[in-house]
């Protein structure tokens, strides 16, 4: 502005504290409290005014301490001594300013929080209409005009501005939406206008009384995407990009990122693998990418990239992050999108913007959840009587299946050692009846907090963000306790520099109970095999276990597993930004960033003195683990925005970037404790010190990209990306890469031809292809690495420094390209939205810990070999059914469909990946073992015979027929990567009131569910599934579970056809009702947003799997989805909550 | 504006200067600071001990037991006599079957294993002699290297035949790394030359500390000459005569003897002294063996250990083919079948078989769960059975084979041999052989050396190829080797895999 604006100062308004008010006061005085209102609440405001011959200023005061709005003038404009009689009685805000400007010849205009006065004579500002400023014409007026201006709903809109063409004379509708304007004759034309409306030329002609409705304009109101390195409309992008944005995380409060991204974006495959607090999840976007260890997504948060990796139990960086601080998430997954992230876009980029400060005043904001988990399912196992049974009949078919062991006497009847007062009574009848999964899983408790406090204006903001959750797990002693905090802060502090910056802290304490890749005996198994004969503690309060029962196979029992296996995690995030966005010139900004992001992460670890299998050994174990994780990076670019000839316009960028991620950990360890009251807090309680260890890595990347979006009249958009990474895990002669990509979209919708096809409302095809890569490799493996040996001389540990790696300095990048079209439609305007992608990524140069033989003294070798292929649709649906005014019903649907092969391997050879193959031709994932075929039968005795098996013994296909069983008979039997995914959520609302049903489906994936080798295949050791009562007898041949017998008479155990099931399931994700109060309602308590919701989590679920949930994997093998080994079960979770604003 | 030109140019050379920061290819240079590389390693005395200390390390990796057995079971079970109750470990039950193939687990860790150490043993005596040191402590350490890659080599050509024969250091660019076969008599003939050359290293005779020593390395070359007289290279009387010498040369040491107790070879106090010439090293609480949970029966609560897997025990049929009165077989010698209960010591359990005692750690099975105790590779029985054997093969029944045998047989409480045919003495001292070293992982070796398998009801010995085992399975021709691991024979497509398999 040249000419100089005076503003009055802000006043502050005082209000009647509510209750909550008074409460938040206290935590946080000084804070401007004020509403949320755009400018057509603020006109519908009422007021008011009664001022009689006073100083216009003065009736200026009395408005602004009614309404929340401060007015801004030149001094000249409204001169101190103008003096003006007002009078208005509880009247619309529009109507008494519209009194008061037209008295005055005033102008007035809402930019946000102010009401800009301006004399009529000078040029009003025309907000919407587009082309230049109109021309100073002093035309005689004929006659008036008056009418209506409504919106689409047949609302009166106020505030809407209403001139007439080539003049700046006009007006502006009262408050319900009407207006009278005087026009020079019959030829005028008035031009209505309005901020998020789509400007309207009406001809007067001879017409008196005019009704106008006034049309959305979705394109102002379509939403802002974040990319990589900037933003754009939707409607812009090349790329296939999916977007959540904070209030649907709402919907489904959960303590991670990764839960609450589930099912939310197609091609996004996010499986929650376990169900204890913070859970583990697997994310994939659009497949497996790569056999190397890294498949998860590179996430992103305000621009700082989370690099740590191998957290402890297989946690990421995101689990860290409070999901309540999201305000939208973007999935980016095709090359166009992903390429600007060039070496590190192959397996997909999260980015997560998080909340900012407030640009309209001073808000508080309240967010609280109370809920109950409970156990879904339980799995069927063995009481008392049927254990005892069992162990009977095993008994019985020892001599059958051990002769040489039965003459010897090796079996004793388990009838005469059922003799222990404690567990017996005299008849040798058990006196307990333990329900091992009564007694584990209880109703687990969570209470979530979040309180934030935001304020600014336009130009300067700031938000303060604070949060507490306690949530208890399912399982006895799992628990998750977070408390996190973060400011930010935006400032316009010259028109030319933008700064801003967060800084945010998160203390997670977890007890966890799942180890990953446990397969000892842990309390997650110890629910299925507890022996049901015993208590959890006797009377005298010793633990019960299944010791207590002579030749069980004696792991405690798993309340007592939970009590005294300590498995904590202490993790403290710190992640921080601070950017400066200078203008340089008109359209160019330098935008820098410096991030950092650091974890210190530590486990501690006790196993007591008396678990069996866990510590009894060692005489108690502790550990403590200690891991810190920094990374930091700079980037600086440049962003040009220009236009020419009004159809061309071209946004570029240019940017260079350094990161630095290093890491060090250590551990210290100790047994042999004398008790078990020192935990693991005094190692040096223990006996025996174990030998200490610490490692430390580091790597840089050095990156240059650039971008160039062009378009063309707004229907042809074509993106150009690039990026040149280099990296200091690769040798020195190919540390450089180069990813390129490009993208062409097409508007159809805004070509001429579509005017005619009402019914298309959206039309818009677009497709991609590029380069990206993945460099997740652990560092160093140019180099020929040495490691520590340990040897024992003299009975001393010494050292040995021997081979350890074998190097690989032509290391390079692994690439995948990625081709992706995609097709956006919209019908019925835009009732009904539609987006369909295809894509083929071809991942090549795979970065493999390939194996070499082992002759040479190494097994592996990181190597650029092989290439894999992801094929995939994904189609996502959005209707809104019914629309009226107090009855709303929209539906939104999508799916996925992966298909994933491994197109080449070294050599072909098959690489075994914990209880999967890859193999040529297959997809990754796959489960490996032997054809189940039932049992053999008493006719097929000779038969048996010749595999050395007896009637009643498991059947294997001899695949190769060779005559024997052997490895040679192993084939693909499964896998657990799904076909198809998705989600189906309907949404109803009435008035105020919502309802919604989300529903998720998976179906194509199988669970290899391990639990069955020990508590199926084997039996009278530990408890059992209840299916061994089905079990091989003479007169029930057809079964597949072998004859009882006891362990050491020997028994079949594998991964076979038998353990593979259908893990195909839908499951009723969350039942949500909510209510928003009406704001008539709350204003009376001051709040200006008020919402109260009740949901049922996992509120069904149907799979033919036996398990608790095929949404599971208890490995942290790369490729191991849907294998269940004792895995934790994911609760039925009852919530309420309540959302408060003021 | 003025102010905002300042502004831009300010910004464009801190650009520049980034830049030019970002060009240096410094920031792209990260040294690994937790681990040497080959570049920066060999130049003090200390990194010659540190890289030979690194070779014993593999020793002990074939060992060991868990609910899946151990690869060292794999030896013992292809000789028929040994028996599991561990359900869930088929590599062992696939081998005492004899339907093993070449996935097994146990056959890629002996290969594995000992190929790393192989490679250590082949960076020791590449780059110890450029170390600048003292020549006669630069000269032993190459000496143990030379021994413990002759062991190695020694033990992979036994079990797997013609196998990559890799002399040095290999990195991606060796033609090593894709190794083809070398024939067995190329094999042989560098675990010779590494032993006669370590020979003259200056090792002390016997090293109670647990090192190699010259003991070790002449008890080993009998060892190895006793095999090359037979199969598969039937070098013959040259060699058992070989054989004889060096092992004659171990006795003359008088570094050695039989222990007076059997109960010795499994005392820890006796660990690296007496009998004990040669020996893979634990220590309790640092690094503790770990077969006893697998020697001990299942679940049947004898033991302090939690983990009670039953995972070897011995035939009842090779058990009580034992001579009337052999103290071997007396309880709790070699073998017991019963044992007091954990939850009450008065109280004796009848175990139902025999388990092995010979490896059995009273002290760890009872009160500590962590067992001190060392596995024997090479003890001074055997170099005297072997010295009976061979001198018997080169010069027939001679005092000293006599001599070497009866000293056995003594402390067994048997009657001395005497006045037998070279063939009755022959198949005497094979039978002594399999009931003195039993479960040690030498009488598999000893039928494949010899093709001679141990008729437990006939106590003759028949052909190896055509032997029916105790419970049923008859060996073939292709029980002569194990087959070399799958991954390896995809990984090198230059490797052939043995017949049968």
């Amino acid at each position: 502005m040249k000419t100089k604006v005076r503003f009055k100062p802000l006043v502050y308004h005082l209000m009647k504290l509510s209750l909550i008010q008074c409460l938040l006061a206290v935590i946080f005085t000084g804070v401007s409290l004020a509403n949320e209102v755009n400018a057509q609440e603020i006109l519908k405001q009422k007021v008011s005014v009664r001022v009689e011959n006073q100083g216009v200023r003065q009736a200026l005061t009395v408005i602004e301490k009614q309404v929340k709005i401060r007015f801004a003038y030149r001094p000249t404009a409204l001169p101190a001594d103008r003096k003006i009689t007002l009078i208005a009685s509880n009247e619309p805000l529009a109507e008494v300013l519209g009194k008061l400007t037209r008295s005055l010849r005033l102008r007035y205009e809402i930019i946000g929080q102010q009401i800009i006065l301006t004399p009529e004579k000078e040029a009003a500002p025309v907000r919407a209409s587009s082309g230049a400023l109109p021309r100073e014409v002093n035309i005689p007026l004929a006659r008036k005009v008056a009418g209506i201006v409504n919106d689409e709903a047949g609302t009166g809109l106020p505030g809407v501005s209403v001139v007439v063409k080539g003049t700046t004379r006009g007006t502006t509708t009262n408050a319900d939406g009407r207006f009278d304007v005087e026009v020079p004759n019959d030829n005028a034309t008035l031009v209505f206008s309005y901020l998020g409306y789509v400007t309207q030329e009406i001809m007067v002609g001879n017409q008196v009384q005019l009704t106008v409705a006034l049309k959305v304009d979705a394109k102002s109101l379509e939403e802002v995407i974040v990319v990589g390195y900037g933003v754009q409309r939707k409607s812009d992008l090349t790329g296939s990009v999916g977007t959540v944005k904070g209030e649907a995380l709402q919907e489904r409060p959960s303590a991670s990122l990764n839960q609450a991204l589930s099912g939310r974006i197609t091609g996004v495959n996010v499986s929650v693998n376990s169900g204890r607090p913070g859970g583990r999840a697997n994310i994939r976007i659009r497949g497996n990418t790569s056999v190397s260890v890294a498949n998860n997504p590179l996430y992103v948060i305000d621009g700082v990239i989370l690099n740590a990796t191998g957290l402890a139990n297989g946690s990421t960086p995101m689990d860290y992050i409070n999901p309540n601080d999201i305000a939208s998430i973007e999935v980016l997954k095709d090359a166009s999108a992903t390429a600007i992230y060039g070496a590190r876009g192959a397996n997909g980029v999260i980015l997560v913007s998080t909340k900012r400060g407030s640009k309209d005043g001073g808000r508080v904001s309240y967010d609280t959840d109370f809920s109950v988990g409970v156990l879904p399912r339980k799995i069927p196992l063995l009481n008392s009587e049927e254990f005892l049974r069992v162990e009977d009949v095993a008994y019985e078919n020892a001599k059958k299946y051990d002769p040489v062991g039965w003459a010897g006497g090796k079996y004793v009847d388990p009838k005469t050692k059922r003799t222990n007062p404690l567990l017996f009574d005299s008849n040798g009848r058990p006196l307990y009846n333990t329900d091992w999964q009564d007694e584990s899983f209880r109703k687990a408790l969570t209470q979530n907090h979040q309180l934030s406090f935001t304020g600014g204006n336009s130009k300067d903001n700031f938000g303060v963000y604070l949060g507490y959750r306690n949530e208890d797990g399912l399982m006895t002693g799992s628990w998750l306790k977070r408390f996190s905090g973060r400011f930010v802060v935006d400032s316009q502090i010259k028109k030319w520099l933008k700064i801003g910056g967060a800084l945010s802290y998160n203390d997670q304490n977890e007890s966890q109970v799942d180890p990953l890749d446990a397969g000892g005996i842990i309390a997650m198994r110890q629910v299925l095999e507890a022996l049901p004969i015993i208590p959890v503690r006797y009377p005298d309060g010793r633990w019960g276990g299944n010791e207590d029962y002579p030749g069980m196979e004696g792991g405690g029992n798993p309340v007592h597993v939970a009590t005294e296996r300590l498995y904590y995690l202490k993790t403290q995030t710190m992640l921080g930004n601070i950017y400066t966005n200078i203008t340089l010139a008109k359209g160019l900004e330098l935008r820098t960033t410096l991030g950092t992001n650091v974890i210190n992460q530590r486990n501690d670890y006790y196993g007591g003195r008396t678990l069996n299998y866990i510590s009894r050994n060692q005489g108690g174990d502790a550990y403590i683990t200690n891991e810190r994780h920094n990374s930091w990076q700079f980037e600086n670019y440049l962003t040009y925005n220009t236009k020419f000839n009004s159809i061309h316009s071209v946004n570029a960028l240019l940017g260079l970037a350094w990161q630095h991620v290093d890491r060090f950990s250590s551990q210290a360890r100790a047994q042999r404790f004398q008790d078990d009251y020192f935990q693991f807090n005094n190692l040096g309680a223990g006996a025996v010190a174990v030998a200490p260890t610490s490692s430390t890595s580091a790597y840089g990347l050095n990156s240059y990209f650039g971008r160039i979006n062009y378009s063309l009249k707004e229907k042809y958009l074509l993106t150009f990306t690039g990026r040149i990474d280099g990296s200091s895990k690769f040798g020195s002669s190919n540390r450089y890469a180069v990813f390129p990509s490009a993208a062409l979209a097409w508007r159809v919708i805004d070509e001429d031809f579509m005017k005619g096809l009402p019914v298309i409302s959206n039309l818009k095809l677009r497709t991609s292809y590029g380069l990206t890569g993945n460099s997740e490799i652990t560092a160093y493996q140019a180099l020929a690495g040495l490691g520590n040996y340990s040897v024992i001389f003299n009975n001393t540990r010494q050292i040995g420094i021997g081979v350890n790696r074998l190097a690989n300095p032509d290391l390079r990048w692994e690439k995948t390209a990625q081709v992706d079209a995609g097709i956006e439609v919209g019908l019925f305007n835009n009732r009904l939205n539609l987006e369909f992608d295809v894509y083929r990524k071809l991942t090549s140069d795979m970065l493999l810990s390939a194996p070499v033989p082992s002759s040479s003294g190494y097994t592996t070798v990181s190597q650029n070999i092989g290439s894999m292929e992801n094929r995939g649709i994904e189609l996502g649906i959005n209707s809104v059914n019914v629309a009226t005014p107090n009855f709303n019903w929209s539906t939104a649907f999508n799916i996925s469909i992966n298909r994933n092969k491994v197109i080449a391997l070294t050599g072909g050879a098959d690489i075994f990946s914990g209880s999967t193959i890859i193999r040529e031709g297959q997809p990754v994932g796959s489960f490996f073992g032997f054809v189940h075929q039932g049992t053999w039968s008493l006719a097929e005795e000779s038969e048996a015979a010749r595999y050395l098996k007896k009637p009643g013994d498991i059947k294997y296909q001899d695949v190769n027929q060779d005559g024997v069983i052997n490895d040679n008979d192993r084939v693909i039997i499964g896998k657990g990567i799904p076909d198809g995914f998705g989600t189906l959520t309907n949404t109803f609302s009435h008035k105020n009131l919502e309802l919604m049903v989300d529903l998720q489906f998976m179906y194509g994936n199988d669970v290899l569910f391990r639990s069955k080798h020990s508590a199926e295949d084997r039996t009278g050791i530990a408890n059992s599934f209840k299916t061994v009562l089905n079990a091989w007898t003479p007169e029930r041949q057809n079964t597949n579970i072998a004859q009882t017998r006891p362990v050491s008479a020997g028994y079949n155990t594998n991964n076979d056809t038998d353990r593979v099931q259908d893990g195909s399931f839908i499951r009723g994700r969350n039942l949500l009702l909510s209510y928003r109060f009406p704001t008539k309602m709350i204003e009376k308590i001051h709040l200006s947003r008020l919402r109260a919701f009740a949901s049922v989590q996992n509120f069904f679920l149907r799979t033919k799997f036996q398990g608790y949930d095929p949404e599971v994997s208890t490995s942290g093998s790369a490729f191991d989805q849907g294998v269940d080994l004792y895995a934790y079960p994911k609760p039925r979770v009852f919530m309420v909550g309540l959302n408060i604003g003021l | 504006m003025n102010a905002t030109v300042k502004y831009i140019s300010r910004w464009l050379i801190s650009g520049a200067l980034l830049v030019s920061a970002g060009s240096c290819s410094e920031f792209l240079e990260e040294p690994d600071r937790s681990n040497f590389t080959l570049e920066n390693y060999f130049t003090k005395p200390e990194h010659a001990e540190s890289v030979v200390n690194s070779i014993y390390e593999n020793l002990r990796n074939v060992l060991g037991g868990g609910f899946g057995g151990a690869p060292w079971m794999m030896l013992e079970f292809a000789t028929g006599l040994a028996n599991t109750e561990l359900g869930q470990a088929q590599n062992s039950i696939f081998v005492r079957n004899l339907v093993n193939n070449s996935d097994n687990g146990y056959g890629a860790t002996y290969w594995t294993n000992h190929y790393r150490g192989i490679a250590n043993a082949n960076l020791a005596i590449a780059k110890i002699p450029g170390i600048t040191m003292n020549e006669a402590a630069k000269k032993r350490y190459l000496g143990e290297a030379r021994f413990l890659r002759a062991l190695y080599y020694y033990e992979l050509v036994r079990i797997f035949g013609s196998i990559p024969l890799i002399k040095d250091p290999v990195d991606l660019k060796s033609p090593d790394l894709y190794a083809p076969q070398a024939s067995v008599e190329e094999i042989y003939k560098l675990i010779e030359a590494d032993l006669i050359e370590a020979e003259a290293s200056g090792l002390p005779n016997a090293d109670v500390t647990g090192r190699a020593s010259m003991g070790a390395v002449k008890s080993l070359l009998s060892s190895v000459y006793l095999t090359m007289a037979g199969y598969p290279l039937q070098k013959g009387a040259e060699y058992y005569k070989k054989a004889a010498d060096k092992a004659q040369e171990v006795v003359q040491m008088k570094s050695f003897s039989l222990f007076p107790s059997y109960d010795d070879l499994h005392n820890p106090a006796k660990k690296n002294t007496g009998e004990n010439i040669f020996m893979v090293q634990f220590a309790a609480f640092v690094l503790p063996s770990n077969w006893q949970t697998s020697i001990i029966p299942y679940n049947q609560g004898i033991s302090a250990y939690t983990d009670e897997t039953g995972a070897i025990f011995a035939n009842k049929e090779f058990v009580e083919s034992y001579e009337q009165g052999d103290k071997r077989t007396a309880e709790k010698q070699f073998y017991y079948s019963s044992f007091s209960l954990r939850s009450d010591r008065t109280k004796t359990r009848n175990l139902g078989g025999y388990y092995l005692y010979k490896h059995f750690d009273n002290t760890a099975q009872l009160s500590t769960t962590s067992s001190d105790l060392n596995w024997t590779v090479l003890r001074y029985a055997e170099v005297l059975l072997t010295l009976a054997e061979a001198s018997n093969e080169a010069n027939g029944p001679t005092a000293v084979a006599y001599d070497a045998v009866n000293a056995v047989r003594k402390r067994a409480e048997l009657p001395e041999l005497k006045g037998l045919s070279k063939e009755e003495l022959r198949e005497a001292i094979w039978r002594e052989r399999w009931y003195e070293l039993s479960f040690e992982n030498k009488t598999w070796y000893d039928m494949v050396r010899l093709r001679k398998a141990f008729n437990v009801t006939t106590k003759k010995f028949e052909n190896y190829v055509g032997h029916k085992f105790s419970y049923g399975p008859t060996l073939k021709d292709r029980e002569l080797l194990f087959p070399i691991p799958t991954a390896e024979i995809r990984n090198n497509s230059k490797l052939k895999q043995n017949p049968g398999y």
